[in-house]
């Protein structure tokens, strides 16, 4: 206890901290969400009156709609009980599941931190560590610098008191309404934190704009929205998450995050994330493209106990594309259920998919993805190719792409191949000296390069490091 | 979904029509537990993608399609000069009961879902083909052709250790004199012994006004292979799954598929293969045409199991488009559980190649001809992998036909 004290009084948090803990009780008393709940939620925030009711009107929604039952394969949710919600709706209360202390943190989360090497200072912020650390004079001056190019990046709740006409216009509208599954509905009435992100006409911001989220832990809720806004000719890479664990004792994630890609506009959103063992990570992710605009989604899903999250974007303009890099990652336990999904609703649209999954010591991976093509969607193609790695017998790897084709000038490509580490490539590498474990190591460093090689260099070596300690078996 | 018995059916009619064939007491068992499986059997389940399901099988009216014990139909039934039995179900239930008995029921589950339990229950033409210990048969043939509004048939093939049989089974209907749609349904369970060999293959040309199911299974013993072909041209909608279980270590199944659609037909073909034995192999190849307001919707399941040790297994499925009105849904899917394998599938859309089409014209010849043999080429990956010079040819003639 006097341990933690002296750890808070480094920190500028207890005061807010003490003042939770008196709160914390009021909320106990409930089971299941209420009305009530949403409401103080919303005056918590001081939110104005119309986002108050868009919580409610997706409440509505929620307590409606079925859970996901009757996928082919998908993971097993039966453990999540969306009545246990409640006392974890609030990102800054005590309660929310995190730790307040360094030393709270499973044996196996401290131990990937301390192998990852991740600084001190970002270890607690990104571990989900209760104390916050504040960013550091040299993010304020980047953000500076962007703002004077009336690019906005805030905190989503402060976007809502800042820029209500936009956050009104895009907010849960037309890009992932809450009647999309049950969890964007559930989503839409608790979200809380994430990042709102504005890019006006013609802007180029060069660097990508992870550097000042990174630190900015107030962002990583169990609910947080991204709302990223790139208007007309503008270019914007975004990067979410961190690749550490992000530890929580509550165990389900439900983000949501919409993209406005405007007129030959080009956003990046890269993800590296590394849930806790213990998450089931069911997010919500879609990009609506408007004529020429170019939507990128890199993703690498690690970690999770069970994870279902298939990004999308609809190409809405004439001329839009989209790729998609994803790498999964299932090790004992997990069930990695991921993809992506495309709609080309105008004229000479394109996407790419590129899949890419590794599964070990009974894991199970599957790429789950829908490529549609809708009639008048005239000269449009998409490559969609999935490549798997099996270590062993006990693992999984499923691959179920679904295609929708109503027009006939196109040209529509899916392929896949699963196979095993070819023992001709590790008795190559052995003999040239390497270790049976090294040599594995390196050829599915190979196999993710697609992924690594799309992140900034300190993202790509996290994840690289990320997956030799996955192979070593040294995390859970 | 409108599982339920229909009016015209109850326990009467299936003794009825057990008795009409003086079927043996468990032969009647099985059909009344099928029908009594009606009553809380599910449709086949069909791809569901949001808010979307890609095949409305909800649509048959079996009060208006089912008259089971007005089924009528011609037969023709050839077997070559070798010790093969190519035997009409009442005539095989006479000869080799055990046969029949054994496999029938065994291969399909008869309770798997509502169309299925429903054709066992009412199957009135059923043909076995029994080939013998180390008995050669080539051109074994059977023709039906429907005359009734509906006909339930059932086909049991049975092979014994180093046996080995081509068979070749057709179904067209004859003019019906009266308005309305029709329903034909066709179960097929072809039962490898050791080390057999079967080559099946299926020709659906079924008249426009017919709503057709089918089911082919097989399962596969040691060293055995069990390939099937089918080409589908006929009926209003089809619903058509090919699977086969490769049981035996070291077997191997091939499923080939052609289908070719116009006006409104609906075609849902789906291949499915299950590896649950060691050194197996699995070839799916399926190519469709779809012209005016067609559509296609296919499914291929590739399933290895934790102890299919050196597995190697393949699925290729390409559709061309003829027409803008038509729609073409894919969804070839791998299920892997275990490591030691090499498994792959590719699926592909698109249309007749301009350049080609160009390069033709250039050369003098008529636009639509130019398209015909480009069509015509289409289908030639798929009809050289088919080893019945007859079944071929046929096809050849329906897709020249259709084209003209």
């Amino acid at each position: 206890m006097s341990s933690e004290q002296d750890h808070l009084k480094e920190t500028d948090t207890e005061a807010r901290f003490e003042f939770k803990k008196e709160q914390k009780s009021s909320f106990q008393a409930e089971k299941g969400l209420t009305e009530e709940t949403i409401r103080v939620i919303s005056e918590d925030k001081d939110e104005p009156e119309w986002m108050l009711k868009r919580r409610l009107r997706a409440l509505k929604q929620f307590h409606e709609m079925p859970m996901p039952t009757d996928w082919p394969g998908q993971p097993d949710l039966s453990e999540v009980d969306v009545n246990e919600i409640v006392p974890y709706i609030r990102p800054d209360v005590e309660t929310r599941g995190g730790v307040d202390d360094w030393t709270d943190l499973p044996d196996d989360i401290k131990d990937t931190f301390d192998k990852l090497g991740i600084p001190e200072a970002e270890k607690n912020a990104l571990s989900g560590v209760g104390a916050q650390y504040e960013s550091e004079v040299v993010y304020q001056n980047m953000q500076e610098r962007w703002e004077e190019k009336g690019v906005v990046f805030c905190n989503m709740d402060k976007a809502v008191q800042e820029y209500p006409d936009l956050v009104r216009e895009h907010f849960m509208t037309k890009c992932v309404p809450p009647s999309d599954n049950k969890f964007a509905a559930l989503h839409g009435a608790v979200w809380s934190g994430g990042s709102f992100v504005y890019v006006p006409e013609g802007v180029t911001v060069e660097m990508p704009v992870q550097a000042y989220f990174r630190m900015n832990s107030e962002g990583m809720g169990q609910f947080e929205h991204t709302l990223i806004i790139a208007e007309e000719g503008s270019e914007v890479h975004y990067i979410e998450g961190c690749s550490a664990p992000k530890y929580s004792a509550f165990n389900l994630h439900s983000g949501g995050v919409e993209v406005f890609v405007g007129e030959d506009a080009h956003v990046q959103y890269s993800t590296v994330q590394n849930w806790s063992k213990n998450t089931y990570n069911l997010n919500t992710k879609r990009a609506i493209v408007e004529k020429g605009g170019r939507m990128e989604w890199i993703s690498g899903s690690m970690g999770s106990k069970a994870t279902m999250l298939y990004p999308s974007s609809v190409l809405k303009g004439r001329g839009a594309s989209d790729n998609h890099i994803t790498i999964a990652f299932a090790g004992k336990g997990q069930n990695i259920d991921t993809g992506a999904k495309v709609y080309h609703n105008a004229p000479e649209t394109k996407s790419t998919i590129e899949s890419k999954s590794v599964s070990k010591d009974g894991g199970r991976t599957n790429y789950r993805g829908l490529v549609h093509i809708a009639d008048g969607a005239h000269d449009s193609s998409t490559a969609v190719e999935c490549d798997a790695l099996m270590f062993d017998n006990d693992s999984t790897s499923d691959t179920m792409p679904y295609m929708e084709i109503n027009e006939s000038t196109v040209d529509v490509a899916h392929e896949a191949t699963v196979g095993k580490i070819g023992d001709e490539d590790v008795f190559y590498l052995q003999s040239r000296g390497l270790d049976d474990d090294d040599a594995k190591q390196m050829i599915v460093s190979g196999f993710i390069e697609p992924i690594t090689e799309e992140l900034p260099i300190e993202y790509a070596v996290e994840l690289n490091r990320l997956v030799e300690l996955e192979m070593e078996g040294s995390l859970g | 979904m409108s599982t339920q018995l229909p009016a015209s059916i109850s326990e009467e009619t299936v003794r009825q029509l057990s008795e009409e064939r003086d079927e043996p007491e468990w032969l009647l068992e099985t059909r009344l537990e099928a029908l009594a499986a009606l009553s809380d059997a599910e449709l086949p389940d069909v791809i569901q993608t949001p808010g979307r399901r890609w095949t409305n099988l909800a649509v048959l009216d079996f009060e208006e399609l089912v008259d089971p014990l007005a089924q009528t139909e011609e037969r023709d039934l050839v077997s070559p000069e070798s010790e093969v039995e190519v035997l009409s179900f009442v005539d095989a239930v006479a000869e080799h009961e055990e046969v029949v008995r054994d496999s029938f029921g065994s291969v399909i589950d008869p309770e798997r879902d509502y169309l299925t339990a429903l054709s066992v229950a009412l199957f009135s033409s059923g043909t076995l083909v029994y080939v013998p210990e180390g008995v050669d048969a080539e051109d074994v043939k059977i023709r039906t052709r429907m005359e009734g509004r509906s006909l339930f048939n059932h086909t049991l093939v049975v092979t014994e250790d180093s046996s080995s049989v081509t068979i070749l089974e057709r179904q067209s209907s004859e003019p019906y004199s009266e308005e309305g749609m029709r329903y034909y349904s066709g179960l097929v369970e072809i039962d490898a012994g050791e080390n057999s060999y079967v080559q099946y293959g299926a020709l659906q040309n079924l008249s426009e006004e017919t709503y057709n199911y089918t089911l082919k299974r097989g399962v596969t013993d040691t060293y055995s292979t069990v390939n099937f072909i089918e080409g589908n041209l006929g009926s209003r909608l089809t619903r058509s799954d090919i699977e086969t279980e490769l049981n035996g270590d070291s077997s191997e199944t091939k499923i080939v598929g052609a289908f070719f659609g116009h006006r409104d037909q609906h075609f849902d073909v789906n291949a499915r293969v299950w590896h649950q034995a060691e050194h197996t192999t699995a070839d799916l190849v399926t190519r469709g045409v779809l012209d005016e307001e067609a559509r296609s919707v296919y499914e291929g399941v590739q399933d290895v199991g934790r102890g299919a040790w050196d597995t190697n297994s393949y699925q290729r499925e390409n559709t061309l488009m003829l027409s803008d009105d038509s729609e073409a849904d894919a969804s070839p899917k791998l299920i892997i559980h275990n490591h030691d394998t090499e498994a792959s599938h590719s699926a592909t859309v698109g249309q007749v190649d301009q350049e080609d089409l160009f390069y033709m014209t250039s050369r003098g010849i008529p636009h639509l001809t130019a398209r015909n043999m480009l069509v015509e080429g289409f289908f030639v990956p798929v009809l050289e992998e088919i080893a019945v010079d007859e079944l071929r040819d046929d096809l050849e003639e329906l897709i020249a036909a259709r084209l003209r």
